[in-house]
């Protein structure tokens, strides 16, 4: 398999406070892989550092082997790379639509006019949010909102999507659809880095994980075998569970 | 789509029975008439940036003075229309320069670096013309009538607003909306946040520039205390924050009752002129921080829901 | 001629400094980016011009009267115009905007008032206006009054901010304004405390800069624009950094008007900002980024 996100030596610091310390790790193409740690341990700033948001302090990022650690975000959006938010943002002056159209109107190849509400209307009816365009996004439910957010990371066609923990929250019936959303969007050949907390869809989705602590790297492996790792067990558990 | 129409058609007649105006009036209103619209023009050019980013410039008179200097400095040397051409294209370049060394930034350095501009423009003039050309001062003789220049600001309000109404429309129109919800979004979409804002600053200092250049005949006699009175910058956010800096209309709507309400104060209390202003402009920014425009949109709103809830 | 440039560059520095200071005290504490400050300093000058021209109180004794009179000024501009929006900022997060045009308001009202009191002329006063030598230069020795002021007022700044415990609460708001309830402190009354206390120190650099220049009812607008210069180099809302950024700007503003032409020192100090703003815009110690 191919890599088609290669992070070297990556380190950001806040400050006198390290958030995350030469972490290097890579995504295959096509490749669903999970970002896992216990909370504080760096993965949304990994996130952030490769989306653009941050800029790392050291170390660097590839996508299919070009640079683009140090790119601005929108250049780093226009190479190919999506996401979603942890809290989730959206834009609340503009309708559910008009969210999504924003997406298209400005990325590598903009969409726009009615070829764009057309392509908002069938990326929204892919999320579970058909029908509902002109509903004014900040009316929406908070999970109503993680789909819309979803389906504005999609609209830009990405090579890569970061999913920051846009399962949680979800009920057991969401999640089942949440899963197979997923796993539908890799089989279109997408490749997707989730950083999550619920083991439960990380073991269905995943085939790699990566496991921070405390900003240092600690496991990365096939997920089953890293979950088992006494290292990551007590990392989330505290030691003495171990 | 008709409706458009109808508004074009609309706006079309009021221009025309606008551009009428002089042939009924004395000399005192055309030239009522002519501030009114350059005050319109600025105040709407001023929107046309400020309003949507939020970036409060403070500057206007810096890219208003460079226009009428130019006019003075340039006036026997090149034909008319190519005056007015050179002093816009000064505008943009000097608008490029500031934006690109401040719109990357937080809003904050912009502020303070446009709130100096003015004073730091007039300096330079002042130094040069000391230094340069030795004399203080400056004669427009240019055969211009007041009502010629009544009918470019007109033309330039026309198309100042129509700019506006097509950025609305625009994909540059829904980046801006994008970026004044959520700039972290709007980088993340693949919008170039710096770029659209310079791109906004550029036309509207631009237009602001040629108000200056095309109101210089106006003057006959310019010197950098004139041109460069921060009293236009005052006077030009004040009319866009009552009418509401958001809307097309706004700014048109704050500028000719206070365009009115300034004529008469400085008649009346030529000294206390600017301390009424002040009062004023700190009162709007407390009770119509929006302007009368978001207001009078909100009271409508309020009445027909509660018509609904009835 | 080069020790003498060095040294009222110095001088000039000293006087900015105070003044930057007490501006990044309101920017960095209050939350409140004030555009009338240059008016307060200019009214200051004003005041210290009359009290010794009409009542004939040297300037180090109208201090004590002008210095009072600004801190309550500025306490109550801050109770009566900055409150309301502070508080409505809670909601529309739009503090900065609203604070810059509420004070750009100010701006004008406060000119006005001194345009209608106090004229539109240049104004000076002659107050120890005679030569000291200082290390083989000649320098006016309320030049030299005026650096000493600086030295104390700033200096008993410094000390007060950096050793006591009010000074740790100041500092507190201005890393983390967020939390600093969750510690108990009090951030609206310190807030308030931190206005005023701003509004003295530009008052101080009024009265400072009326010993040894001429000055008018517009000039104003030159000072908050340096202060806001000094405030940038230095890095929002850094003390050390505001005093050594003012001492800077004072020695270039004197080097160029010296050797170059007086009539190019502000367009100098425009050349600096726009440096530091493409090279760092954090500040020359800043750490934090623009953005």
């Amino acid at each position: 398999m191919t890599q088609l996100l290669e992070i070297t030596g990556l380190k950001k610091q806040f400050g006198g406070l390290t958030a995350v310390n030469d972490v290097s790790f890579s995504v295959g193409e096509g490749e669903i892989a999970a970002l896992l740690g216990p909370n504080g341990s760096g993965k949304t700033t990994v996130l952030n550092m490769i989306s653009g948001a941050l800029s790392p302090t050291a170390g660097t990022i590839a996508l299919a082997g070009e640079r683009i650690s140090h790119l601005a975000p929108h250049r780093i959006a226009h190479k190919g790379v999506s996401r979603t938010f942890q809290l989730v943002k959206i834009l609340p002056s503009l309708t559910v639509a008009e969210n999504v159209v924003a997406a298209l109107a400005f990325r590598r190849d903009p969409l726009w006019g009615s070829r764009a509400t057309e392509r908002a209307h069938e990326l929204l009816a892919e999320v579970g949010l058909a029908g509902r365009g002109g509903e004014h996004a900040d009316d929406l439910t908070y999970i109503d909102q993680k789909r819309m957010e979803l389906a504005r990371a999609l609209a830009a066609e990405p090579r890569l999507l970061l999913l920051d923990e846009w399962l949680s929250g979800l009920n057991p019936t969401e999640l089942r659809v949440g899963i197979d959303l997923i796993v539908s969007l890799r089989d279109r050949g997408m490749t997707i880095l989730l950083v999550e907390h619920i083991m439960e869809a990380v073991r269905a989705l995943c085939s790699r994980a990566v496991v921070m602590n405390v900003g240092n790297k600690i496991a990365e492996g096939p997920t089953a075998e890293v979950l088992a790792d006494p290292v990551v067990i007590s990392a989330y558990l505290g030691e003495g569970h171990a | 789509m008709t409706r458009t129409i109808i508004g074009f058609v609309l706006v079309g007649l009021a221009l025309l029975a606008l551009a009428f105006m002089p042939t009924q009036l004395g000399a005192y209103g055309v030239g009522l008439l002519l501030g009114m619209t350059g005050y319109v023009t600025l105040a709407s050019a001023w929107a046309l940036f400020s309003g949507p980013t939020r970036y409060i410039s403070l500057a206007t008179v810096a890219f208003f003075g460079i226009g009428a200097y130019t006019v003075a400095v340039l006036s026997e040397a090149m034909p008319y229309p190519l005056v007015l051409v050179t002093a816009g294209l000064i505008g943009l370049g000097v608008a490029l320069v500031v934006g690109l060394a401040t719109l990357r930034l937080a809003g904050v350095y912009f502020v303070i670096f446009s709130f100096g501009l003015a004073e730091l423009v007039r300096q330079l003039v002042t130094w040069y013309e000391v230094n340069v050309t030795g004399t203080l001062g400056r004669y427009i003789f240019l055969p211009i009538s007041a009502t010629e220049i009544y009918w470019q600001l007109l033309g330039l309000a026309a198309i100042t607003l129509l700019i506006g109404w097509w950025i609305s429309r625009s994909r540059i129109g829904l980046a801006l909306k994008v970026i004044g919800d959520d700039e972290t979004v709007a980088a993340h979409t693949g919008i170039d946040i710096s770029r659209v804002k310079l791109a906004l600053f550029a036309i509207s200092a631009t237009i602001i520039t040629l108000v200056g250049a095309i109101q210089a005949p106006r003057w006959t006699y310019i010197e950098p205390a004139i041109v460069f009175n921060p009293t236009v910058s005052f006077l030009t956010v004040i009319m866009a924050l009552l009418g509401g800096a958001n809307r097309l209309w706004g700014p048109m709507l704050g500028a000719i009752p206070l365009f009115l309400l300034f004529e008469w104060l400085s008649a009346n209390f030529p000294n206390h002129y600017s301390i009424i202003l002040g009062l004023m402009f700190i009162a709007i920014v407390f009770i119509v921080p929006r302007g009368v425009v978001a207001l009078a949109e909100d009271l409508f709103k309020r009445a027909r829901r509660k018509e609904a809830a009835q | 001629m080069l020790l003498t440039a060095l040294i009222s560059g110095l001088v000039l520095g000293g006087t900015y400094a105070l003044v930057a200071m007490g501006l990044t005290l309101q920017y960095g504490i209050s939350r409140i980016m004030n555009l009338a400050y240059g008016e307060i300093t200019i009214f200051a000058a004003f005041s210290a011009f009359i009290l010794f021209s009409t009542f004939g109180i040297n300037p180090l004794l109208g201090m004590a009267i002008v210095l009072p009179g600004a801190f309550v000024f500025g306490y109550l501009i801050y109770g009566v115009m900055m409150q309301p929006l502070v508080s409505r900022s809670s909601r529309t997060g739009s503090l900065e905007v609203d604070s810059i045009l509420a004070t750009f308001g100010l701006l004008f009202v406060i000119q006005g008032v001194m345009l209608i009191t106090f004229g539109s002329n240049y104004t000076s006063y002659n107050y120890l206006n005679f030569g000291v030598n200082v290390l083989g230069a000649n320098i006016a020795a309320n030049r030299l009054l005026a650096f000493a002021l600086a030295i104390v007022i700033g200096g008993v700044l410094f000390l007060v901010l950096t050793r006591t415990r009010w000074g740790t609460t100041i500092r507190a708001i201005a890393v983390a304004p967020a939390s600093a309830p969750l510690v108990g402190i009090n951030v609206n009354r310190t807030a308030r405390f931190a206005f005023a206390l701003g509004t003295m120190l530009a008052a101080s650099g009024g009265v400072m800069v009326s010993m040894y220049q001429t000055f008018n009812a517009s000039m104003g607008v030159v000072f908050t624009m340096k202060a806001l210069v000094i405030v940038i180099m230095g890095g929002l809302g850094n003390l050390m950094g505001a005093l050594v950024a003012g001492l800077l700007l004072g020695l270039v503003e004197t080097f160029v008007a010296t050797y170059v032409d007086p009539g190019l020192t502000l367009a100098s100090t425009y050349l600096i900002f726009l440096v530091v703003l493409l090279w760092k815009p954090a500040g020359l110690f800043g750490k934090a980024a623009g953005r």
